[in-house]
């Protein structure tokens, strides 16, 4: 039982863990909040599904749900770097466009996968991959993907794209097209996050037109998760922070959910991780200046 | 080289706040020319500088450079000509990346970036020995991100960026004015000493009357959008920080903040 548990929290955290990464490469690398992810997650997991229902071949629409999402990501960047619109409206009309467009896509509000071929199920039937194929199709995906981001960023467009996270008037006079870099990213990243909605579905065998709803906090609360733990003092250490973030947010909804909450409960607690991370630095500060000024008057 | 002829400006126009920030300003800078500015908070100095830069785009007039009219070229496209150093230390590095990060960075300004591998032995060498001439020990730190420096370090870090692929035309604006005394002399000394080895051509803004003679080859004063004083040859020689304080008050007709100009 908790064997069982235990793999299917480490197989869902792996998956989501590509969703991080995308989440990771606009929150930290472009410094954007990009809400379209919510949107672009099941724009990945509606596109896989219904190709694969209409007898697409798996691999080749987990390849066609990348390239939606990557599609719904350059959208938001042209929203905002073309038309000026600041990043969270950008951002929040992609996600409602989207929640329209995969109804569309999926003709209906959810599609079962039961007894169609997935990427898991060819896998499983490579030798010795019948009970552990999930969970090493998904270590694989996550390692090869982390890999290729972390030799992105060392790359001269990788470091372009880092700089404008960091400082845009200065890349900017280093001769770089700093709006082309935004929708680079913001395309890059949620072709990534649209790759786990299409992985998720398959290994659910259900995709559903509200799975996307809380994406982008679940992931910025892996990505802060992450990072406490880990550390973030090189681009390599930041990726495997974002990747043990994700696996370790799945055990902690995991261990809550055996506690006897409510699934429905879920989104209120990593909302509440995220207030959390994002309010200490703040109110270490102010504890600090408050016992400051305490001992400042002591000594007076 | 630089050619800005009766470029106008105008910020918030058709409001109450409505300013001509440039009003037809023309300047033509020769080849090596080391032009010091000055004026009051104001003059439009730093608005010159960004309208050269390409940070807006302006009313009218045209900007040139080499022959080359980049009036209507974003920022990005005027890089290959032109470098920069900002007067605050933070805005000219990336302070998360590390100090070969920024550097190359700074290597491929106005080329290309490609999807290879940035960084080489080749390049960490030459980053070496260009560090290594700024004398601040930087050549051992090149992984070290470069939030860790100082402000002093991070400023003429930048103006080791600025000019490791040599500009066009080099633009200095008020680069020293947030670093302390011993700090700003350091980094004015580095200035020289780049601008004459490689005889860039300079703009270069100080709130400095003393080092707005001293250093380079001509001074201009601007006041209220144009060029109220040009100066250089025997004229700049002869000239004093007295004199040249009654000269911008006869000129515009109201005083300088004087104290700042002379302690500064």
């Amino acid at each position: 039982m908790f064997t069982q548990i235990a793999l299917g929290t480490m197989e869902q955290g792996l998956m989501y863990a590509i969703m991080v990464l995308g989440v990771y490469l606009t929150f930290r690398i472009l410094d954007y909040a990009d809400l379209s992810v919510d949107g672009s997650f099941t724009l990945g997991a509606a596109t896989a599904t219904s190709l694969i229902v209409g007898g697409t071949d798996p691999w080749i629409a987990t390849g066609m749900a990348f390239i939606a999402g990557t599609l719904a990501g350059l959208f938001t960047g042209i929203l905002h770097t073309k038309f000026k619109i600041t990043p969270l409206l950008s951002g929040i009309l992609t996600m409602t466009a989207l929640y329209s467009i995969n109804l569309r896509v999926m003709g209906r509000a959810n599609i079962s996968l039961l007894g169609s071929r997935t990427v898991f199920s060819d896998f499983a039937k490579l030798p010795f991959m019948e009970e552990y194929g999930v969970l090493v199709l998904s270590l694989g995906s996550v390692l090869l993907i982390g890999a290729v981001i972390y030799l992105f960023l060392q790359t001269e467009l990788g470091l372009a794209l880092r700089a404008t996270g960091d400082n845009e008037l200065m890349i900017r006079s280093l001769g770089v097209n700093t709006d082309l870099m935004k929708i680079l990213g913001l395309g890059l990243s949620n072709g990534l996050v649209a790759f786990a909605g299409s992985y998720v579905a398959q290994k659910l065998e259900f995709a559903d037109a509200s799975m996307g709803i809380g994406m982008i906090i679940a992931g910025l609360a892996s990505v802060i998760i992450g990072e406490v733990l880990v550390g973030t003092s090189s681009i390599g250490r930041a990726i495997l922070a974002v990747i043990c973030g994700a696996v370790l947010y799945r055990a902690i909804i995991a261990v809550v959910l055996q506690l006897g909450l409510e699934a429905t409960d879920l989104k209120l607690i990593t909302s509440f991780i995220v207030i959390i991370a994002l309010v200490s630095p703040t109110l270490r500060k102010k504890i600090a200046s408050w016992s400051a000024g305490v001992s400042g008057k002591e000594a007076q | 080289m630089l050619n800005v002829h009766e470029v106008l400006k105008t910020f918030n126009q058709g409001t109450v706040n409505q300013k001509i920030a440039l009003n037809k300003v023309s300047l033509e800078l020769l080849p090596n020319d080391f032009v010091t500015v000055i004026g009051s908070n104001g003059a439009g100095k730093s608005t010159l500088l960004n309208a050269i830069a390409g940070n807006f785009m302006v009313d009218s007039g045209e900007i040139s450079i080499e022959g080359i009219p980049i009036t209507r070229l974003p920022a990005h496209k005027r890089a290959d000509l032109i470098s920069r150093v900002f007067q605050d230390p933070l805005s000219g590095t990336a302070a998360s990346m590390t100090i070969e990060e920024n550097l190359i960075m700074a290597f491929r300004r106005g080329k290309g970036r490609r999807l290879r591998r940035a960084i080489g032995t080749k390049e960490r060498d030459l980053f070496r020995i260009e560090l290594e001439k700024l004398g601040l020990g930087l050549e051992n730190r090149l992984t070290n991100k470069v939030s860790l420096l100082s402000g002093g370090q991070r400023q003429a870090l930048t103006l080791l960026m600025a000019t490791l692929q040599k500009p066009k035309l080099l633009l200095l604006d008020e680069h020293t004015a947030a670093l302390d005394p011993k700090t700003a002399e350091k980094v004015l000394e580095l200035t020289c000493g780049v601008t004459e080895q490689q005889q860039l051509t300079t703009l270069m803004i100080t709130h400095n009357l003393d080092h707005a003679l001293t250093f380079g080859n001509r001074t201009i004063m601007m006041h209220e959008g144009r060029v109220i004083l040009d100066i250089k040859g025997i004229e700049r020689n002869n000239m004093t920080i007295s004199r040249l304080l009654e000269m911008f008050e006869k000129a515009s007709g109201s005083h300088m903040n004087t104290d700042r100009m002379i302690l500064a």
